[in-house]
């Protein structure tokens, strides 16, 4: 027996093409974020005169210092955790029961419903009407149109519909014969056997919420309710003008690049933190073994 | 336990109608098999009596309450479905006890029924395990008992056993009537099997086409098929049905098979004068014999061998009938070569069913005449 190869020349040429790439990918993702910790803990001067590339230099924790003791990044970062915790509880208190409602065969007008929701992924009315919107219902610079106003979400919507659609009726109806109503269903069978979808769409919507700035800068006028990206701005902004600031960069302690990179690590924390409590869910190995196909 | 009666029964989705007005009625404690080809309305019947499909027109009653507007969980009907549908997430214990934690029971009740079912279907041991650990067996166990547990007024079965491998069909199978038997409670039972049909049932239902056939006990079905359909889905071997023409000889009525072949039919008032008509006869492979065996009146009829196909204790034998394929059970007493010179096969005149060529209907069958 000569050697025998499972794979032809084209398949491992494939094949390294694809570890490049992926290598390429990872490269390009993970990098700036090492970037933006070594400026973190980087000497200003250092950063300014394009020394820092992957590792910090002149290491110091000033630009942490300058940052933990500003009173309205402590403000912010709780706004931020507000926003995303009852953002994303109100999130999954739409999209749930819309997406489950939506899966159902027996809904009255799914079709018209489900081309509904899938019409605002590709058109929507604009920044200045949803602006309108949102100042005619007097939810500007508050907590609750921030919470609310963005709690729809078309695209988990039909992400969390597609799972529920997969999942075999017979378990629906199973429950129904055990005594189950509509709700007891969708509670005690279908979110259970859908955690890892669930998990998906959760993720997507902390992210979303955690890194929220364009809308939380618009609606927002006052500086006790903005959440940490618009403080981050908001700090760049300030330190340019500011003279106390202008004088440090003289003993070129810390810049405003290592302050807002210090900001930026100190924002990506509790997302870092989540994420791996998460992520176990992803696995659709829960389904297996309760129905044969 | 509460009688099923179905009245005038149709099903529509859409434009198609599936189901044509059926009636049905289902004594309490019963045991009734709904038995027919893929497609032939048995199982949406099933579903329209659990309430998982409206009823389009005509009624059901469950215990002489009509139920077409009750939603499932209010029938007090029970139902083991083909792909078990066993919650995943929930361990052997849980499944069971669902439909009670719903009906919010006290828990040392659920606890003691769970047991109980659990002891009865040999699962005590399992109670912890999720679904994904258990055997196919196993799983349809479980579906069982979350059935049993309910104590419901009717068991509803669709095709439980298609899943399962032959051996543990067989097994399954001998335990779900030892189940009825033991619990005694009207059941409806869905299948395309006949031998499930003719095992498990007091009375089978013969569906085809979103029609009933015929409703009758297995033997008599077995016996008295009404006409063809139902003499060609029940036996294993099915019914040999050959076409042919009535004809007499010897003062008695024959049937012509192609040019030369005769075959001595059963005097029947029907075959009086019906020289010339369109028939098909019907006979059962168990019936035939290769040896006349000393039955004198046995008909012999000449074939041409095609196969053998010994089975151990018995052996089928194709042939042909002036062209027609027929098959013929016979016993091997443990030789076979004996088989493969079969140039004729016996069969008694009053074993054979004749049928009407053009309405398929059995000629001697009491409802039919």
């Amino acid at each position: 027996m000569g050697s025998f190869n499972l794979y032809s020349r084209g398949d491992r040429i494939f094949g390294v093409a694809n570890a490049f790439l992926v290598t390429l990918i990872v490269i390009s993702t993970l990098y700036p974020f090492i970037y933006i910790i070594a400026v973190s803990f980087s000497a200003g001067s250092a950063v300014t005169s394009g020394q820092v590339t992957i590792h910090p230099v002149d290491l110091t924790i000033a630009a942490y210092k300058r940052v933990l003791s500003e009173k309205l990044f402590w403000t912010s970062y709780r706004n931020t955790f507000i926003y995303t915790i009852f953002g994303t509880i109100a999130t999954l208190l739409i999209i749930i029961p819309g997406a489950y409602a939506l899966s159902r065969p027996q809904l009255l007008g799914r079709r018209f419903w489900n081309f509904f929701i899938a019409f605002t992924l590709w058109f929507h009315a604009g920044m200045i009407p949803f602006f309108l919107n949102m100042r005619d219902l007097g939810l500007l610079d508050s907590y609750f149109g921030i919470i609310i106003g963005f709690a729809g979400n078309a695209f988990s919507i039909i992400i969390l519909r597609n799972f529920f659609e997969s999942v075999p009726r017979s378990y629906e109806e199973a429950a129904r014969m055990d005594g189950a109503n509509d709700f007891q269903v969708l509670w005690k069978v279908y979110i259970p056997l859908s955690k890892a979808a669930i998990a998906t769409v959760t993720l997507f919507a902390i992210v979303s919420r955690w890194n929220g700035f364009f809308w939380a800068m618009v609606l927002l006028r006052s500086e006790e309710k903005i959440p940490l990206q618009v403080y981050l701005r908001k700090t760049i902004v300030a330190l340019v003008a500011d003279e106390e600031f202008a004088s440090s960069l003289l003993e070129e302690v810390y810049s405003f690049e290592t302050v807002s990179a210090a900001i930026m690590v100190v924002s990506i924390i509790p997302v870092l933190l989540v994420y791996p409590f998460i992520q176990k869910y992803f696995n659709k190995g829960i389904l297996l073994g309760g129905v044969k196909e | 336990m509460s009688a099923v009666t179905l009245r005038k029964v149709f099903k529509r989705f859409g434009p198609v109608e599936v189901v044509h007005g059926i009636d049905l009625s289902i004594n309490a404690r019963e045991f009734v098999v709904l038995v027919g080809p893929s497609g032939c309305g048995k199982s949406t019947t099933l579903r329209m009596v659990a309430g998982l499909e409206e009823v389009s027109d005509g009624t059901i009653e469950i215990g002489g309450r009509v139920v077409n507007e009750v939603a499932p969980k209010d029938r007090d009907v029970a139902m083991v479905f083909q792909n078990y549908a066993l919650y995943p997430h929930l361990n052997v214990a849980e499944n069971i006890a669902f439909g009670l934690r719903l009906r919010r029971i006290k828990k040392d009740i659920i606890t003691a029924s769970v047991n109980d079912v659990a002891a009865t279907l040999g699962l005590s041991e399992l109670l912890h395990r999720r679904p994904a650990d258990l055997s196919g067996g196993q799983r349809q166990r479980v579906a069982m008992g979350r059935a049993i547990v309910r104590q419901p007024q009717v068991f509803l079965f669709d095709e439980p056993l298609s899943n399962l491998d032959a051996k543990l069909r067989t097994q399954m199978r001998a335990e779900i009537k030892r189940l009825h038997r033991r619990l005694d409670a009207t059941s409806i039972y869905v299948t395309h099997d006949q031998v499930e049909a003719m095992t498990l049932a007091d009375r089978i239902v013969v569906m085809s086409d979103g029609n009933i056939e015929q409703i009758g006990t297995p033997m008599e079905l077995f016996l008295n098929p009404i006409n063809t359909f139902v003499a060609g889905f029940l036996g294993s071997p099915p019914m040999n049905q050959l076409e042919a023409t009535v004809s007499y000889a010897d003062g008695g009525p024959i049937a012509k098979v192609g040019s030369d072949i005769a075959i001595p039919l059963p005097e029947l008032r029907q075959l009086r004068n019906a020289e010339g008509h369109p028939i098909i006869v019907g006979i059962r492979p168990e019936d035939t014999a290769v040896e006349r065996n000393g039955a004198a009146n046995a008909a012999g009829i000449k074939c041409d061998l095609d196969l053998v196909e010994p089975l151990g204790s018995e052996a089928l034998v194709h042939v042909s009938v002036a062209d027609h394929p027929v098959v013929l059970k016979t016993e091997t007493r443990g030789a076979i070569s004996h088989l493969s010179d079969v140039q004729e096969f016996f069969v008694q005149p009053d074993h054979i069913k004749v049928f009407d060529q053009k309405t398929g209907l059995a000629l001697d069958h009491p409802e039919v005449a």
